[in-house]
């Protein structure tokens, strides 16, 4: 059985933080790698075509940080990976890896929105 | 502890959006920092937050260097700062405590963990700010107790003490009330022949002549 793209413990730990009342911290935070971490992506694949190991290792870690605080296992070992890689400064070996965190992200974000859509139903339905 | 004020400074807002949402969860008062100079302003205004989080790696100041300018003011109740950081090595862990940072916690965070060691550093905070306060009235009594060092005034005849009050109080009386000293009476070896010898010596005439007397 494939790893879950979130893990959901992270996820159930997310949605319990919400004080009653208030916005959903869950989607918040979901929302947030949304719209923070395609440019860092982007950065990340400029850095690596511009031979610049520092700078991909740089938005590794940034992703790395975001990954892990919203459970994205896989995106988050290829990140570990990224930002270790680059102590050695081996940018040939770094091209498997900015790939394969590309499907990684792509699944991440597909994954995000199944999650987040029913939720935002729900709250218009409220409405 | 209630209300307390806590800064969580990361440039990476999913980190410091849960982080963030644990501590207010947790009952505190939450402010954030995109970057190093944000948190410096915030650290460095009027009333600053009594706990710091700050990201290691952050554009413009990294939290170690920030930890640095807080730890060069050498306040007497100071910022109490933890490092969140996804460097696990201890060499990066002594780096970060070195700088003079009071705690690190590794990320991504575990709600647990963190809200049980920000609770360590509000206990801290509560500690120091409560013996900075004890200092503070210490060095005020201390200033009082200078003052009356410097001038008092006494009656040059019968070395009585004017007082706060404008009475004139017996010496001992004063500093009594004053310093909590008590007196035991005696007297000095020149008092004793200038005073108490001439009482001696006329209490003896007295004895003597009414002894006198009885004999006739």
């Amino acid at each position: 059985m494939p790893l879950p793209v979130l893990d959901p413990a992270v996820i159930a730990t997310l949605r319990q933080l919400t004080p009653p009342g208030e916005p959903d911290v869950l989607s918040e935070v979901l929302g947030l790698f949304l719209s923070d971490a395609p440019g860092r992506m982007t950065r990340l694949r400029t850095a690596w075509r511009d031979g610049d190991a520092v700078a991909v290792q740089r938005s590794a870690h940034s992703l790395k940080g975001s990954a892990g605080n919203i459970g994205a296992i896989a995106m988050l070992a290829v990140c570990k990976e990224l930002d270790e890689q680059d102590r050695a400064g081996d940018l040939a070996a770094m091209t498997p890896l900015v790939a394969s965190l590309d499907a990684e992200y792509a699944k991440v974000a597909a994954e995000i929105q199944r999650l987040i859509k029913p939720s935002e139903e729900i709250r218009r339905s409220g409405e | 502890m209630p209300f307390l004020r806590v800064l969580v400074a990361d440039d990476e807002p999913v980190s410091r959006t849960v982080v963030g949402a644990m501590l207010k969860k947790a009952g505190y008062d939450v402010t954030f920092a995109a970057d190093g100079r944000q948190a410096w302003r915030q650290l460095s205004a009027a009333n600053p937050p009594s706990i710091a989080l700050l990201d290691w790696e952050m554009p413009g100041l990294a939290g170690p260097e920030v930890v640095e300018r807080i730890r060069a003011r050498g306040e007497q109740a100071p910022t109490y700062v933890i490092l969140l950081t996804s460097r696990d090595s201890s060499a990066d862990i002594v780096t970060g405590l070195k700088a003079g940072a009071n705690d690190y916690v590794t990320k991504p965070a575990n709600e647990d963990e963190l809200v049980a060691r920000v609770n360590v550093g509000a206990r801290v905070v509560e500690l120091q700010t409560a013996l900075a306060e004890r200092v503070r009235s210490l060095e005020e009594a201390l200033a009082t107790v200078r003052a009356l060092q410097t001038l008092l005034p006494m009656c040059a005849y019968c070395k009585a003490i004017r007082n706060d009050q404008n009475y004139w109080e017996k010496v001992e009386t004063y500093f009594h009330d004053h310093s909590g000293v008590s007196f035991s009476h005696s007297y000095c070896p020149t008092c004793y022949d200038r005073f108490v010898k001439p009482q001696l010596d006329a209490l003896d005439e007295v004895t003597q002549a009414q002894r006198r007397q009885q004999e006739k």
